[in-house]
This record gives structure tokens, sequence and C-alpha cells, in this order.
């Protein structure tokens, strides 16, 4: 507890806080979970976006405090587990690109959204090729990278929508910060 | 949540030491994956189950709102769709008769060669509710599980044709490997030719033609059915059509869509193994119908070149007494035909004093059961 002070400055908020802080794990959560959600096939599509992507991308640029390394993790076993794939996969690749998007975290953050964007595509990219060799490797064989893209092509086009939404959420939880 | 009040305190991220770890540790699970052991399959199947409920309640809104876009479709092009209707109403009205005449014959033909009729299969039916599972796997979560008598190996269908199989069962959801799946192997017949391969997913939208003997007899717009080798999906489910791609190489285009799954049926296959003798006097009673003769002597022409001729012609002989000789006569050339003047010949006398009893007693019905079996292969 005494280690939330500095988020807590009022007591009576605490318990209230301590919620609001896991939010954004638990947001990466719903984001798996909302990956798996065949939303696509109103358009008649089954190419879905890597909403867990842009929740790890979002705090760990906004937020890395709320967003540790073992919640990059447990979100991609849980994306693993849920997906049917090989079990690691993506909780390799993102805790990889979790670490990669740390270390150059001071060109982003307080640069214009469209950075924030660019920084994403390569982020995704970076994803994407890690997870793409991961699963040739994985299969033993050169998998198709017509899914993958597409599977990132669209991620990156819906993440401004994303950040938005993340956006209102972090006022919200932390009108200080 | 608890993993993550573990790891609050932890706000420096420079602490390297958990971001290797993390990383160490998803990099072993990876290596350790690769073996399959029962663990990750059991928190596999647990995550599934505890998901499934979620995600069923998720996709809901998701099909109202697939419904509601189909039909504005829908409404867009009803007069276009209204003709196309008409004229395929047409044009099965025909195929409906030529159906039911063919129907008649070849449970007539089946009667005569004392065929294994498969059993009726059993199925379940039930919602995907889940998308297929990221770029890199083609399987669907359906909301079947083990409580509704689902399990691994199990075929699920469409109104369309073979969706995939289960590979993955809880409680209350399985998972459905579809055909598109890299580890996706159906052994599957194509069909005018009757040639067998293995249809293998690849993770495209068209999955390969596998250990198919000869290529050249097969082109593009055969149908490809499954040909329920190994006994786990039963044979003759409608699986597509063979195309060809730009690269010479010959694919499938399955029937079912894999974009557009909603509603499947799960298959409670039993390979038929177990199963009670036929018996084949009874049914051959059948055909003393007059009104076509000629038509019921062909078969007889032709049974004598499956391994068991005494049970057919004896019955045969006994229903048609006009003219035995006639018949064989029609048929010399064949080779099948060969054996078939003898035997109608050497049973008329003893046709009609044992035509109503159990003229073909245990041997008989022994010789039979293996005869059914190799009848198709014979064919």
């Amino acid at each position: 507890m005494a280690r939330l002070d500095p988020y807590t400055p009022t007591p009576a908020a605490r318990a209230g806080r301590i919620v609001m802080t896991v939010l954004p794990f638990v947001m990466g959560l719903v984001c798996v979970l909302l990956s798996f959600v065949p939303v696509g096939r109103v358009f008649g599509t089954s190419v879905m976006p890597a909403f867990a992507l842009m929740a790890i991308y979002y705090w760990a640029i906004v937020r890395p405090e709320m967003f540790p390394v073992y919640a990059v993790f447990l979100v991609g076993l849980v994306s693993d587990l849920l997906s049917g794939g090989p079990i690691g996969l993506w909780a390799f690749a993102y805790v990889l690109t979790y670490i990669i998007v740390l270390t150059q975290r001071f060109l982003i953050v307080n640069a214009p959204f469209s950075v924030f964007w660019l920084g994403f595509l390569v982020a995704a990219a970076f994803v994407g090729v890690i997870g793409w060799a991961a699963a040739s490797l994985f299969y033993g064989m050169l998998l198709p990278a017509r899914p993958i893209v597409w599977h990132l092509f669209v991620t990156v086009a819906l993440f401004p929508l994303f950040a938005m939404i993340f956006g209102r959420i972090e006022r919200r939880i932390l009108p200080s910060g | 949540m608890d993993p993550n009040r573990s790891a609050v305190p932890i706000r420096e991220i420079s602490n390297r030491i958990s971001l290797v770890f993390m990383l160490t540790l998803a990099a072993a699970l990876l290596l350790l994956g690769r073996a399959e052991t029962y663990v990750f399959d059991r928190a596999r199947q647990v995550v599934t189950d505890l998901a499934a409920p979620l995600l069923e309640i998720a996709s809901r809104p998701v099909a109202a709102a697939r419904h509601v876009v189909e039909r504005t479709d829908e409404y867009a092009y009803v007069f276009d769709e209204n003709e196309r209707l008409r004229a395929e109403n047409a044009r099965l009205l025909a195929w409906k008769e030529a159906a039911l005449k063919l129907e008649s014959k070849v449970a007539r033909y089946e009667a005569l060669l004392n065929v294994q009729i498969d059993p009726d299969i059993k199925y379940v039916s039930g919602r995907v509710v889940s998308d297929n599972g990221g770029p890199f796997v083609d399987t669907v979560i359906v909301n079947v599980g083990s409580t509704q008598g689902a399990k691994s190996g199990d075929a699920v269908v469409d109104t369309d044709g073979l969706v995939g199989r289960i590979v993955a069962t809880g409680d209350k959801a399985s998972r459905i490997l579809l055909l598109t799946d890299l580890n996706s192997r159906i052994p599957v017949v194509i069909e005018p030719a009757h040639y067998k391969a293995v249809l293998a997913g690849d993770n495209t939208d068209w999955p390969k033609l596998e250990y198919l003997a000869v290529t050249g007899s097969v082109s593009p717009g055969d149908r490809v059915v499954t040909s329920g080798d190994g006994g786990l999906i039963p044979p003759g489910l409608p699986v597509g059509l063979v195309i060809q791609t730009s690269d010479g190489f010959l694919r499938v285009q399955t029937f079912a869509d894999r974009d557009r799954l909603d509603f499947v049926r799960v298959l409670k296959y039993e390979f038929p193994s177990n199963i009670q003798r036929q018996d084949p006097p009874a049914v051959l009673l059948g055909p003393p119908a007059q009104p076509k003769p000629v038509e019921q002597v062909k078969p007889a022409a032709t049974i004598p070149g499956a391994p068991k001729p005494a049970t057919p012609p004896a019955a045969e002989a006994g229903t048609r007494p006009v003219k035995p000789a006639a018949q064989p006569s029609k048929k010399p050339t064949t080779a099948a035909a060969k054996p078939a003047p003898q035997t109608p010949a050497a049973q008329p006398q003893a046709a009609p004093t044992v035509q109503p009893g159990q003229m073909q007693p245990v041997p008989d019905v022994e010789d039979a059961t293996p005869g059914t079996e190799d009848t198709p292969g014979v064919e």
C-alpha cells in the first residue's frame, strides 16, 4: 500500500486507486478476448486486429509502470492459450516488443500523435516479423506471410480509434497524469 | 489479477532482470510447447472453457449485427435473388426426379448386393463463438463440449459441407481445427474418378491435395468428399471443389466458408466396427415385382462378378422362370457375365424348393459379410 502513495495522496481514494491501477492490465485481457470475438464476420472476413498489441504499446509508451512486463507476458500467454497455436509465441513476441518499445520510449513519449502512430507501425512490423519467424521455426516450415500482414495492417489502421479510447480511460483513471 | 498485484510494486521498468526473466520464460514455454505436454493441453482447455461463456455473450450482438447486415443485403438483391431461385428451383425439380429414381434403384441394388448400410450418425449442434485464432492458426471455438458428447476427432459440418474436426474438448466448449489449418489432414476422395488423396491445410485459403496418385485424371471442378479412411470422419461428406491455382497446383475450394461460420453440427460418428449381420434372403424376396422383369435381371448378371454368386442367382432363378437363358446371353461380352450362365443353370432345380426357406444358411451368410466389404472395392 505504501508504495502506492505517489498515486494516492488521499487515503480515501486508495481502494479505488488500486482498482484503477490494475485496470490497464484488465483492459489488456479484455483486448485479448475481444480479438477472439468474431466481429469480422459481420463484414464477411475473419481478419481480426491484434487489440492486445494496441493496449501493450499504448501503455508501454504512456504509463509503463501501470503495465509491467508480467502483465504483458500474461496477456500474451492468454492469447496463446485461446488461439490454440504454439504456447509462448505471442508471449514471446509481445514481451520482446515491449522491451524494445521501452528502450525507444523517449523518442515517442512527448511527440505528436503521428509519431506515436508511426511508432506503432514499426512495433507492429516488429511483432509480425518476430511472430512469423518464431511460428515458422516452431512448425519447421515457411508459413505464408499474407495472414499476418493483413492482421497487422488492420491493427495499425484501427490503432488511432483505440488510442483515443485508451486515452479517455487513462484520463479518467489519472486526471493528474 | 493476482500476478498484477505482485507486479504493481515493480515500478522501475529499468529492472532488467524481470524483463530478461519474462523473455526467457516465454522462449522456454515456446520450446516446451513443442513437446505438446499434457499440462499445456489442459491449460488450453481450462482457458477455453473459461472464455467460452464470455465469448458467447460477446458473439451474440455480433451475430445480430451480422444478421442485420445480411438482411439489408438481401433486401437490396431481393429481385435478382428471386429470379435466380426460380431458375434454380426448376433445375432442382428435375434433379429431384432423377434423385428419387436413383434412390429407389440404389436401394434395390443395395438390397440385392447385401451392402452394409452405414448407421445413422447422431449429431449435436452448436454455435461458433470465437474467431480463428490469429494469423498462424485456423481454429475456432464452438460452444459444444464433452458434456454434450463432443469428443476429440469428431467431424464438424455446417450447411455447406465439412468445416473441420474437433481437436480438443472442454466441458462446455471445444476447439475445431479448420480444414485450412496447417495441421489439418483429411482423407478425401475426388469423386468422378474416385481417386483418393489427403486434403492438407497450409494456412492459405485453399488446402492442398497431397498423395494424389494420378494428378492428370483430376481436373478443376471435380467434387471432393471425405473418404472415411481411418474411420474418424464419416465417408461422403462434401468438402469442396478442385481448383487449379495460377502456379498449376491442384487445390480445393471448400464449400464451407470459414469467414462465415455460425451454426455448426458436430457429428458423433462411430466407426461401424460392431454391427449385426444382415440377412440377405429376406430382402431378396422383394424383387418379384412384375412390372420390369428385364431390369431385375440386370443385377443378376452383374452379381456373379462379385465374390459370392450363390445367393442372388438362386433367388433370381426363383423369381424369373420365364427366360433364364435369354438374359445371360444379353451380356456375353463382360467378364462378369461368364459365371452367370452356369449358376442359374445349375440352380433352377434346387431353387424353387428351397426358395421360401433358409436356402442360404450360416455358411452363406458368413460368406456374404466379407463380400459386402469387397463389393465397393470391386466396383
